[in-house]
């Protein structure tokens, strides 16, 4: 979190500072130039330092860092569905779990290497996402979410069902040797927690850069343009069947990921524990304070949902933390509206803009999300 | 027979809560077309101001009096203050709101009365004898109570929507809130109200359900699979009818005890999949419901 | 000149960051006739939804001089200014009876309202016959019989008509005319109209305001437009 707000700091330096008055416009900074390239470095480093850091912790507070990454990427992959093209989904738990469950029965039933059953997981997300969303060609809104729920719900039942694949009520456990970190990677079986750290620090940065890419591109413009106003982007050529398919495809191959790395973190799965709409809830909460089609909202949302029920723990036990929880986030849906990373980033362009220096006015695709564009009046959400 | 007879009066038992359930999402999404995702827990936390009040020797029917009343204040407040303010933003604003009121009153609960079970007292005390015998099967007590609470209930409504004043408002609300404001309606008080009623309403559900339902005790987790169930009916039936709320509940619940009686070759439970197939099904091929207005999003 | 029953000043109002409506003046004497003339997007129903309190608008609104701030359609049904929307607006899964009983919600002489019903019957006698019919099932015309009575209900001291003419039949459009010139004389309702039938609703102004681009390019007494060749010429097309 602190570094996060230290990132606002090196750019205020640089940019001589508006040093009190906030009449005078922010500074400028051309995109490409060597003051940005100077900030970006900084931003980096300062990341790269706190990865490190998390590297060095104690396996309990190291553990908690890589639960609060395997959410930020189950909420990457949620953002991509539900903040960029506006399907709303309460279920994304039912990916994370399906992912979490292949990696586990692959592990404990076929023998297979843990990290090996990572692309079988993400293809199988990929595909049920597909399926999920066909109803989604017809249905938005309100009633997506209730169908997504209704995913989210069943899925630990399907799970009971299946008993002999996944352990039914009695939940799979995947011995600790089967998780032993592969042998090129250095990392001996009692250094298990640090290999899951670092493999999820990587599964985050890809899944992050992957996702960036394709949001700034074409693809993503095409997202937005189905999220504002689908008639419009139907009428300027934009296949509202495949935006929205292939979207909740790749939203559920990612969370699906994030659940292939929570089976090798938590070890035993129990679909009535791990993977209740609770925590299909938990990432949508996570992301919408966070901040929905940001790029540093999942990973905001993702320390949020780990660390904040920790501390407010602390604070008054177990249930009134659930008060303050719901109060945080009542909080920040009338405070800051597009969570904090947005609202960071609306404190962050009162001080600074970045110029785009793009001729075609294309969009930033910005971590903290897009500055606000006339905030037309989104006429799809009408009727 | 008796068995079908049995199973019949199981699922309309358990039919009638989910459609009493299903209308005070009804009564909600008329109004302001969202579902309140913390209807259920606005009646648990109603709920428990009843049991602790029975446990300070109130009479249970007295303590309903408070639990409604409370029911009413708290859903309205949450409309007016927390609702009707990020209404006009989107529906994912609206939709946290809910989770959040679903986390905060299931925690407030929990805060002040502890997450321990509690034994709720029966609005009708039953004994083993108490039944009706029709046809070799059992009608108890209890269920024909709950079922004519469902029909109380639904007159009150059915009278209240068509002989009273505030009625006569709030099907002009559901109908079209822009001609009901010009009609001089004030269409936030009539929001308001409607919530309130759906917290009314649901105080009194939660206190018929909670003795009935397994685990017959009051506890936590206890209403987010109503919740569901209530869902799902209101989507079978239309979520802006009153009659498919009914409808829709009892066909759930009597499907849902068939399903589950005569398919127990498959082995366990599959309610929430099988609602979950309902839902698809019903949305995907007729979005408005059985009986809803024709009127969803729909591109 | 007697006070303006309704006095707009600098009135400005949009959807959003598009202003459509900029600094128009616009008052209303009690019993008044006036028209609101102007081509398609010239702000005609923005003027008139913000009018009824559906819209926000800057500027200054008073109503029997005094002023209205922060407008809900219901509070000017309480000031005495109903509207007729654009495209009827009536309740359509409600009967026709209801709708009406729904227009005098605001009323505390219940006892009035059934005799009021009656007198719309009376002169709607096509609403009489399909009075417990639901609202949605009648034709064009009768929709909008329908939607004035319903403003009516409410006894507005000042009824807005936002093109009460559209897609109607001519015959039918010269009745709705002959009626509603009847109750500004009979009731001395004041009448705000909004018409693309410009030489229908000159017949029973007595005011007009030319409106373009969203601001007041010309107003004045009807007569004086009805000599004025170049306006009829542009803004009335005869």
């Amino acid at each position: 979190m602190t570094t996060l707000i230290d990132k606002t700091s090196p750019a205020r330096s640089g940019g001589q500072g508006p040093s009190g008055s906030g009449r005078r416009g922010p500074v400028v900074i051309l995109r490409g130039s060597g003051r940005y390239r100077l900030i970006l470095a900084v931003c980096l480093v300062l990341a790269a330092g706190f990865v490190a850091w998390g590297g060095t912790l104690q396996p309990f507070e190291q553990g908690q860092l890589t639960r609060a990454g395997i959410f930020a990427i189950a909420i990457l992959g949620l953002n991509f569905t539900t903040g960029y093209v506006g399907l709303l989904s309460v279920g994304h738990s039912a990916f994370l779990g399906l992912g979490a469950y292949t990696t586990g029965v692959l592990v404990v039933n076929y023998n297979q290497t843990a990290l090996s059953t990572i692309p079988v997981a993400m293809g199988i997300c990929f595909v049920v996402g597909l399926l999920v969303g066909i109803p989604a060609l017809r249905i938005r809104g309100l009633y997506l979410a209730i169908v997504t729920l209704a995913l989210g719900v069943a899925f630990p039942e399907i799970v009971a069902r299946l008993g002999g694949l996944t352990g039914g009520a009695e939940g799979l456990t995947i011995r600790r040797t089967l998780l032993r970190p592969p042998e090129w990677s250095g990392f001996t079986l009692g250094e298990k927690d640090q290999w899951l750290y670092w493999l999820t620090i990587v599964c985050l940065l890809l899944a992050f850069v992957v996702l960036r890419n394709i949001i700034t591109g074409r693809y993503g413009m095409a997202m937005n343009a189905v999220r504002q106003n689908e008639i419009a982007a139907a009428a300027s050529g934009v296949n509202i069947a495949t935006v929205k398919l292939l979207s909740f495809a790749v939203s559920g191959a990612i969370t699906g990921l994030a659940g292939s790395l929570f089976a090798m973190y938590i070890g035993s799965l129990f679909a009535e524990g791990s993977f209740t709409v609770l925590a299909g809830i938990t990432l949508l909460i996570g992301l919408v304070v966070g901040g929905e089609r940001t790029m540093l909202g999942p990973i905001i949302g993702g320390l949020i949902v780990v660390f904040l029920p920790y501390y407010t723990s602390d604070i008054g036990g177990g249930q009134f933390s659930a008060v303050l929880f719901a109060i945080a986030l009542i909080a920040v849906v009338f405070v800051a509206p597009d969570g904090i990373a947005g609202g960071l980033g609306r404190i962050i362009r009162k001080v600074v803009r970045v110029d785009a220096r793009r001729p075609d006015g294309g969009r930033e695709g910005g971590l903290f999300g897009d500055a606000p564009t006339a905030t037309a009046t989104e006429s799809g959400s009408a009727r | 027979m008796d068995i079908f007879l049995t199973r019949l009066f199981a699922g309309m038992t358990a039919g009638s809560i989910y459609a009493m359930i299903a209308l005070t999402l009804v009564i909600v999404f008329r109004s302001s077309a969202t579902i309140n995702f913390a209807q259920g827990e606005f009646a648990l936390f109603t709920t428990y101001v009843s049991w602790w009040l029975t446990e300070r020797g109130w009479n249970i029917w007295v303590t309903l009096i408070p639990a409604v009343v409370i029911g009413f204040v708290l859903c309205a407040a949450a409309e007016r203050f927390l609702v009707r303010p990020v209404r006009r933003r989107d529906e994912a604003a609206v939709l946290i709101v809910g989770l959040a009121l679903f986390t905060g009153l299931n925690g407030l609960s929990g805060t002040i009365w502890g997450s321990d079970d509690k034994v709720y007292p029966r609005l009708v005390p039953v004994s083993v004898d108490s039944f009706l015998e029709i046809a070799g099967a059992r009608l108890f007590y209890d269920s024909l109570f709950v079922m004519g609470a469902l029909v109380v209930v639904v007159g009150g409504l059915t009278l209240l929507m068509s002989r009273t004043n505030l009625g006569l408002q709030m099907r002009a609300v559901a109908t079209n809130q822009e001609s009901a404001g010009l009609c001089g309606i004030k269409v936030g008080r009539v929001f308001m109200i409607s919530w309130g009623l759906a917290g009314a309403i649901g105080a009194v559900a939660a206190a018929i359900l909670v003795p009935i339902l397994p685990p017959g005790q009051l506890g936590l987790p206890g209403m987010f699979h109503m919740l569901i169930f209530g869902t799902v009916a209101a989507i079978l039936g239309g979520l802006d009818s009153i009659k498919g709320a009914v409808v829709g509940g009892l066909s759930l619940g009597v499907g849902l005890a068939m399903i589950n009686g005569y398919g127990s070759g498959l082995g366990g439970s599959i309610s929430l999949t099988v609602a979950l197939v309902v839902v698809v099904a019903v949305l995907g091929l007729r979005p408005s419901g059985l009986f809803g207005s024709k009127r969803l999003e729909r591109v | 000149m007697t006070a303006p029953l309704l006095q707009a000043t600098g009135l400005s109002a949009g959807y959003g960051q598009a202003m459509v409506l900029r600094d128009v003046d616009i008052e209303v004497a009690p019993g008044q006739v006036a028209v609101v003339l102007g081509a398609n997007g010239a702000g005609k129903t923005t003027l008139m939804r913000a009018l009824a309190g559906l819209l926000p608008f800057s500027g200054e609104l008073l109503v029997d001089g005094r002023a209205v701030r922060n407008s809900r359609p219901d509070k000017m049904v309480g000031h005495g200014v109903s509207l007729v929307p654009q495209g009827r607006g009536t309740m359509s899964a409600l009967s026709v009876v209801d709708n009406l009983r729904a227009g005098a919600v605001s009323r505390r002489d219940k006892a009035v309202v059934e005799e009021d019903i009656e007198r719309w019957f009376t002169t709607f006698p096509r609403l009489a016959e399909r009075h417990a019919q639901p609202a949605g099932t009648l034709s064009g015309g009768e929709q909008q019989m329908l939607a004035i009575a319903r403003a009516l209900m409410s006894r507005p001291r000042l009824l807005l008509c936002d093109e009460i003419s559209l897609g109607l039949a001519p015959r039918i459009v010269q009745e709705l005319f002959e009626t509603i010139a009847q109750i500004n004389v009979e009731m001395g309702t004041a009448l705000l109209l909004v018409e693309q039938n410009a030489a229908l609703a000159m017949k029973i102004a007595s005011y007009v305001y030319l409106l373009e681009v969203g601001e007041v390019v010309e107003s004045g007494a009807a007569r004086d437009f009805e000599q004025s060749e170049s306006i009829r010429r542009v803004y009335l097309g005869y």
